[in-house]
């Protein structure tokens, strides 16, 4: 007897049924995967990037701090400058004297 | 199975154990405390606060300074050698006039002192054991730079800002200053220091990073940093001006008097607060640890002191208040000394003004006249407005050490006692406390506790700071019956003479003599004026007292000369001319 195999004509248009959505499922798998392992060397790099960012944090703080103690011995060099203390003085060596005589008009 | 299929399945085992491994590592184990080892956690010290007087200048600043820390390990010099280098810069700064302009006992004390140093640093340093020692601490930037200079391996330096003061020992009592605490932070002692050192002094911050082998920071390390919080501002009511006039006069006059000490306090009398304190003699708040610790109390807030004559002034105006005299009641005792309780009292002067007003009683500083009031107030009555006014406990004034006097308890007087004390003797009181209670007189009868901050000011806000207590203890009409009873006894009292013409001036003299085992010293007093000015729309109340003068015993004499010196040159300064009043 000639035996047909209807069965693999079934498996195949069913193949072609299914083809499709497997098709999508490993494309999106694919997709995210690409995502993953993407995200994870973008976080390397920007990792890596911090990690030697060191460098520039060190040298801001530096900067800071330096200008912060230059303001620091500025506010006090003005604040003698401007004292009562060295202008009184200032003003006795240039040969300024008390009034002796107030007159209200 | 075939080697190949063995092969496979123990690395896969190794793979799976590592993993295993790791997970533990990572999740389970106590290792992560260990990874602190390229961890650094460094303190970030908060900038201390600065004290401004009321037009904003700083009083009180800070400077870069440092520590001076050594290495002994990589120390390569000779320690002795090294120390012989570093000790001369390291000693006191009273000495950094340079040896041309200092005395020859003063050159034989800094070359002990650099010995001193010496010996001290070479000790530190010749430990070996010690990673890290401290040689110095508050090393200015000059210094520094000077010390850098040398190129001395194994000495560095870190931060530890010090304290400025722009106007030198200006107001030094009413400052205080900053020195450590035991475990070596910076603390404030005595004065504004002493009482806002919580606010002063900020709160530290941390910053705590993982570390590459070059000290760089890592940034993808777990932790944050916390910013240190600066200290906050002071403004105080202090004006810079009259601060500096009552300095400069003060220390004149106390030379000029031969006083051993003296002390000035001016207050606006509207609102308590306090325009110039000043004390002399004074130390400088930048090398406190030269003075002895006598130096360091405030002698306006921290002295107590029998009050004399300007007492009166209380008494009187109890009398007052209560209906019980006028200005022009007549004293019927004051024809001679009178004896109370077995004691004699007397005038300061023995000479006596029969059926003087109450007016004259003051105007002549008359003892008798005042035993007259308060015979009419009687014990309970006087001690209820010496409470009223403030005597007896503390003001409340913002400034570490302040003492409430010595008032005894009421179950304890005497007659003789009601006596002395309406004449101000047998009762000691701070200097604070009389501007107090003046400054009341000055006010149409309303006390207002006396302060010298103004407002707190932080990054964030403005605090007005205002006063603890404002009452009022005697009537505006008392008030005003004094204030031209205290006019007339600058007119026509023993002080005439040094007041300055075209100005009413309200006020005061006290002579009191000072107790000394168990009685009083004739020769030894307490000189005092206390008074405001202009009478009829006070700007200031003021007080000058010295303890011991040597050229006269008396107030109108020493206090009064002073009081009215300041007086013009703050008129001048004001610009209140003898018409305005």
């Amino acid at each position: 007897m000639k035996y047909t195999f209807t069965y693999h004509d079934y498996k195949e248009s069913d193949k072609a049924r299914f083809h499709t959505p497997g098709t999508i499922k490993i494309k999106l798998l694919f997709l995210i995967g690409v995502l993953i392992i993407g995200l994870f060397f973008t976080q390397l790099v920007f990792a890596n990037n911090l990690a030697t960012d060191g460098q520039k944090l060190s040298d801001v703080q530096q900067e800071i701090k330096r200008l912060e103690s230059e303001n620091m011995t500025l506010k006090a060099d003005i604040a003698t400058e401007s004292s009562l203390n060295t202008l009184s003085k200032k003003a006795e060596v240039l040969g300024f004297k008390k009034p002796t005589k107030v007159i209200d008009l | 199975m075939d080697r190949l299929r063995i092969f496979q399945f123990l690395i896969y085992g190794a793979i799976v154990l590592i993993a295993i491994r790791l997970f533990y590592w990572q999740f389970i184990s106590d290792v992560s405390s260990h990874s602190d080892a390229y961890a650094n956690e460094v303190t970030i010290p908060a900038t201390r606060g600065e004290i401004l007087t009321s037009d904003g200048f700083p009083l009180v600043a800070n400077q870069q300074a440092f520590i001076l820390y050594g290495k002994p390990n990589e120390i390569t010099q000779n320690q002795n050698d090294l120390a012989k280098k570093l000790a001369p810069f390291l000693i006191s700064e009273k000495y950094a006039t340079g040896s041309a302009q200092l005395s020859e006992e003063e050159i034989k004390q800094k070359d002990k002192e650099i010995e001193e140093e010496q010996n001290q640093i070479a000790e530190k340093i010749t430990n070996k054991k010690q990673f890290w020692v401290q040689l110095a601490r508050k090393v200015t930037l000059p210094l520094k730079t000077k010390i850098e200079a040398l190129n001395i391996k194994g000495i560095g330096f870190e931060d530890d800002a010090k304290r400025y003061y722009p106007e030198a020992s200006l107001s030094a009592h009413l400052l205080g200053f900053v020195g450590s605490d035991n475990l070596g932070d910076d603390t404030g002692y005595f004065g504004l220091e002493g009482y806002y050192n919580n606010i002063l002094k900020g709160k530290n911050g941390r910053i705590g990073q993982l570390q590459d082998p070059f000290g760089l920071p890592i940034l993808v390390g777990k932790y944050r940093p916390i910013d240190p919080k600066k200290g906050s501002d002071l403004q105080l009511s202090i004006d810079r001006t009259a601060q500096f006039i009552v300095e400069q006069q003060l220390r004149l006059d106390v030379e000029k008097y031969g006083a051993k000490q003296g002390t000035v306090i001016v207050a606006d009398p509207t609102s308590g607060n306090i325009i110039a304190m000043a004390s002399y003699p004074t130390y400088s708040p930048s090398i406190f640890g030269e003075y002895s610790d006598d130096f360091y109390r405030n002698p306006a807030v921290a002295d107590t002191y029998e009050p004399g004559s300007t007492f009166k002034l209380i008494t009187m105006a109890a009398a007052l208040d209560l209906s019980l005299i006028t200005p022009n009641t007549r004293c019927d005792v004051c024809s001679g000394p009178r004896e109370i309780g077995g004691y004699k009292i007397s005038t300061w002067n023995n000479k006596y003004n029969p059926n003087a007003t109450m007016t004259e009683v003051i105007q002549h500083s008359d003892n008798i006249g005042m035993t007259f009031v308060s015979d009419k107030l009687g014990l309970d009555k006087f001690y209820d407005y010496i409470n009223k006014f403030g005597f007896g406990k503390k003001t409340g004034i913002d400034l570490q050490e302040e003492s409430p006097g010595v008032i005894r308890d009421k179950n304890d007087w005497k007659t003789i006692d009601l006596a002395t004390a309406s004449f101000g003797q047998g009762l000691a009181v701070t200097p604070i406390q009389m501007v107090q209670a003046v400054q009341a007189i000055a006010n149409n009868g309303k006390l207002i506790s006396p302060k010298v901050v103004k407002k707190v000011v932080s990054q964030a806000s403005e605090e007005l700071i205002k006063p603890q207590k404002v009452e009022q203890v005697i009537s505006a009409k008392t008030a005003a019956q004094l204030t031209e009873m205290m006019v007339n006894a600058v007119e026509q009292g023993e002080a005439k003479a040094f007041a300055p013409k075209g100005y009413r001036i309200a006020g005061k003299t006290g002579t009191a003599q000072i107790p000394v085992a168990g009685h009083y010293d004739p020769n030894k007093t307490v000189a005092s004026f206390i008074g405001f000015a202009p009478a009829d729309k006070p700007k200031f109340v003021m007080l000058v007292r010295f303890t011991e003068p040597t050229a006269s015993i008396f107030g109108s004499e020493t206090a009064a000369p002073t009081f009215f010196s300041i007086a013009k040159r703050l008129f001048d300064y004001w610009q209140i001319s003898p018409n305005s009043n």
